[in-house]
């Protein structure tokens, strides 16, 4: 009976492993109850980072508020294409173009890699030097260009950086924007999933995660430190995009707090497209030296 | 007049369909740049800079990109110790106001930019070893931007990508500018051109009994290379990745932009009277020499596990073939003449970022000449900044530090470049974004070293700057 036990328990950890790490690229996939934590966790990375789509291209304008009001904004075009490309190990690729003032027309190209353990691969078009740099990815627990929220919240951090441990499911008690003063998400029923990071020290002790039980999406997380405080929100909203009978949920607010300094960063995505057909070749240092505005 | 009223008519209305049709956009910025000299306690710099750029997108294809640029140094009309470098210090110089100006077209495998341009090769930063593409202009040292230092030429850069990630670059550059310096009397004059002038000056003063029994009489000409075809400056780059390494390989040739001076000929024409001094002619002429540069660059991040990860690697190497290299009295500074050499200069760069935020940026470079020696005894090899001994091999060190503060609106940065000759340059600045489009630089450099190397002819000429950036 033991060894009948031990058995299942194994053949359950393979079959829940497998689903851990073999989500389909562009397949879009729903969690459901019943699911493990790490299962919908994958789910909720898969659609974080649009692995559904080929391709994402949008506008995005970020403010950065303080707590005395006072703002700042940036403004970019970003634009995605998905390769889940076993060959050469590249899971996607971004160009980011700054079109704020300050900084028009700087350029970013990401290369992201399938293997988590590794770093993106970066360059950067400096309008200052009208040169391609190659660039050191910043640090993961840095800030994700001087928003309230850190790079690994954004681009690095990966399934198989955390364990998860599926706390309940309940009914999410709704997030008032700050930018748009609007209530989302009130009533969500929603998986409330524990994240504690694998590396520790680390800049975060755990997050608590509140996933959508409709789409996947991890619509709201807060996160604690060593000693148990809450030191930092993060609010995402998802819109479902219908494209050729597939329902893809995007991100299109993202609004970052951080409590210690009671400042916060909204970034709102517009004009989002998905699967235009956009070809590797508008990812390559070639197209930082073209970029526009 | 009703010609230029028609184009300018034209032109508005072009610009104003342009804009309806939200094609054309544009950007810019107003910025001021303020430099107290400490030593002299007196302003070096009261710069006012206006420079806009206009992008015009036709369709997918075709896009025309246009940059003017003015600007107006005060401190040139402030003070009388300027007075000989005011005309070319004091405002913008005959048409380094268009700093873009081209076409670009884009097709498939094709990118072609045809205009006026900067093209950049390399991946050392503040160190030109393959990025010799444009002239510099030098007036205020090596201390601007790159993009400010280079000077833009008409050309044709052409572009085709046999495969992805891939690109074959060829440059047709007929046109051709000198580097320049900075006159004598400002901030940044090169000691090279210092001595060139006080012997200039020494030369041609009257006649003095025992001291300089002659009069004197210093011609220069300088002779720039004629506009023939076969005077088309040419590049080649080839660019690829093999692995997780990025690569290129480059082929300059053409007419170096440093004019090197040479001793022509000279004359004595005896006394025809009282006072019985004869007439010493000395015929200098600047000529600009066929240079060739072969090379290549190197980039890589390690983006594995392993105790190397994180970190970016990037090297150039080139060798400048027929380089014209001076050699003379080191002791004097003075210059008897011009060597070509196959010299080589190669840098490798790592960047890591450390402690969260902090980017640590290290480069070591290594210029090294064909010779110690210019085949002369008692000679040496000159320093064409200062006239001053350059070393065979010369070790080039750079250590930059980078962080920011408060959501990116507070940048610190401290940059610290010297040689194994314990000359060099340290840099601090903070950059703090006071708005969106406004942003304040405070700054510092200190110049330390002997007064015959790069940066040790500046030591007196240490500095606290600021700038203020409006940008649109």
């Amino acid at each position: 009976m033991k060894k009948a036990v031990l058995f299942l328990s194994i053949l359950l950890f393979l079959s829940s492993y497998a689903l851990a790490t073999e989500l389909e690229y562009f397949k879009v996939y729903r969690p459901h109850d019943g699911m493990s934590a790490d299962q919908i966790m994958e789910i909720e990375y898969h659609i974080k980072y649009t692995k559904f789509a080929k391709d994402a291209s949008f506008g995005g304008k970020a403010y950065f508020v303080d707590k005395s009001g006072f703002v700042r904004e940036k403004e970019t075009f970003r634009k995605r294409i998905t390769l889940g490309r076993k060959s050469d190990d590249i899971a996607y690729k971004d160009l980011v173009i700054f079109i704020s003032p300050q900084v028009k027309g700087m350029g970013t190209l990401t290369w992201t890699y399938m293997d988590a353990k590794r770093q993106p691969d970066s360059w950067i078009w400096l309008p200052s030097l009208k040169r391609i740099r190659k660039i050191s990815s910043a640090n993961s627990d840095d800030s994700f260009l001087g928003a309230d929220f850190t790079v690994e919240d954004i681009l690095l951090r990966r399934f198989e950086d955390e364990t998860y441990t599926l706390l309940r499911t309940e009914n999410f008690g709704g997030y008032l924007c700050e930018f748009d003063k609007k209530t989302y998400y009130q009533g969500r029923p929603c998986f409330v999933i524990e994240c504690k990071p694998k590396r520790s020290p680390w800049y975060y002790a755990k997050r608590i995660l509140w996933v959508d039980k409709n789409t996947g999406a991890g619509i709201y997380e807060e996160k604690y430190d060593a000693t148990g405080r809450k030191f930092m929100t993060l609010f995402k909203n998802f819109e479902i995009f219908n494209v050729d009978g597939k329902a893809y949920p995007v991100q299109t607010i993202i609004e970052g707090k951080d409590l210690r300094t009671g400042h916060r960063t909204t970034i709102i995505n517009t004009d989002i497209k998905l699967d235009q057909g956009l070809s590797e070749e508008e990812f390559t240092q070639r197209t930082l030296m073209m970029s526009r505005w | 007049m009703r010609k230029i009223l028609t184009f300018f008519i034209g032109g508005v209305l072009f610009l104003a369909q342009a804009v309806s049709a939200g094609e054309f956009s544009y950007s810019g910025y107003l910025k001021n740049e303020l430099s107290l000299g400490l030593e002299t306690e007196q302003l070096t710099k009261f710069k006012n800079i206006f420079q806009i750029s206009g992008q015009y997108v036709f369709n997918d294809n075709f896009v025309a990109f246009v940059t003017a640029k003015y600007w107006y140094d005060s401190v040139y009309d402030w003070y009388e110790r300027y007075d000989p470098a005011q005309h070319y210090m004091g405002h913008i110089q005959r048409n380094d106001w268009l700093r873009d100006c081209y076409l670009d077209y884009m097709n498939g495998p094709w990118f072609l930019r045809l205009g006026k341009q900067q093209v950049s090769w390399g991946q050392a930063d503040g160190i030109a070893i393959l990025d010799r593409v444009n002239p510099v202009d030098l007036s205020e040292y090596w201390l601007p931007d790159a993009v400010d230092l280079r000077i833009p030429l008409w050309m044709a850069n052409i572009n085709y990508s046999p495969k992805l990630n891939s690109n074959l670059q060829l440059l047709i550059i007929p046109d051709f500018e000198q580097s320049t310096a900075a006159p004598p009397s400002a901030p940044f004059t090169f000691r090279s051109y210092k001595l060139f002038m006080d012997f200039k000056k020494f030369w041609e003063m009257p006649p003095i009994p025992v001291i300089k029994p002659f009069y004197g009489v210093l011609n220069t000409d300088i002779y720039y290379p004629s506009k023939k075809p076969e005077h088309t400056k040419i590049g080649v780059q080839w660019q690829d990745r093999i692995s997780d390494w990025d690569y290129t390989l480059n082929y300059l040739y053409g007419y170096d932009y440093l004019a090197r001076t040479y001793l022509d000929s000279m004359q004595v024409i005896p006394p025809v009277g009282p006072p019985w001094y004869p007439t010493l002619i000395r015929n200098y002429s600047r000529r600009f020499k066929l240079v060739q540069m072969v090379g290549g660059s190197l980039n890589h991040t390690f983006t594995r596990q392993g105790p190397l990860k994180g970190i970016t690697f990037r090297a150039d190497a080139a060798v400048y073939m027929n380089e014209p290299t001076y050699y003379g009295d080191a002791s004097t500074g003075a210059s008897y003449g011009v060597n070509r050499w196959d010299n080589v200069f190669w840098l490798i760069g790592l960047d890591r970022y450390i402690f969260t935020k902090w980017l640590v940026s290290f480069q070591f470079a290594q210029y090294i000449m064909q010779d110690a020696k210019p085949g002369i005894d008692n000679y040496q090899t000159l320093n064409s900044y200062t006239n001053g001994a350059q070393d065979q091999v010369e070790n080039i060190f750079s250590l930059k530090i980078s962080t920011h503060f408060m959501n990116d609106k507070l940048k610190p940065e401290v940059l610290w470049s010297f040689t194994d000759d314990n000359q060099g340059r340290v840099s601090p600045k903070i950059n703090y974004e006071i708005r969106d489009n406004l942003v304040f630089t405070l700054g510092f450099h200190y110049f330390y070293g002997n007064v015959q190397d790069s940066n040790g002819q500046f030591r007196d000429c240490n500095q606290v700057y600021t700038m203020l950036k409006f940008s649109f």
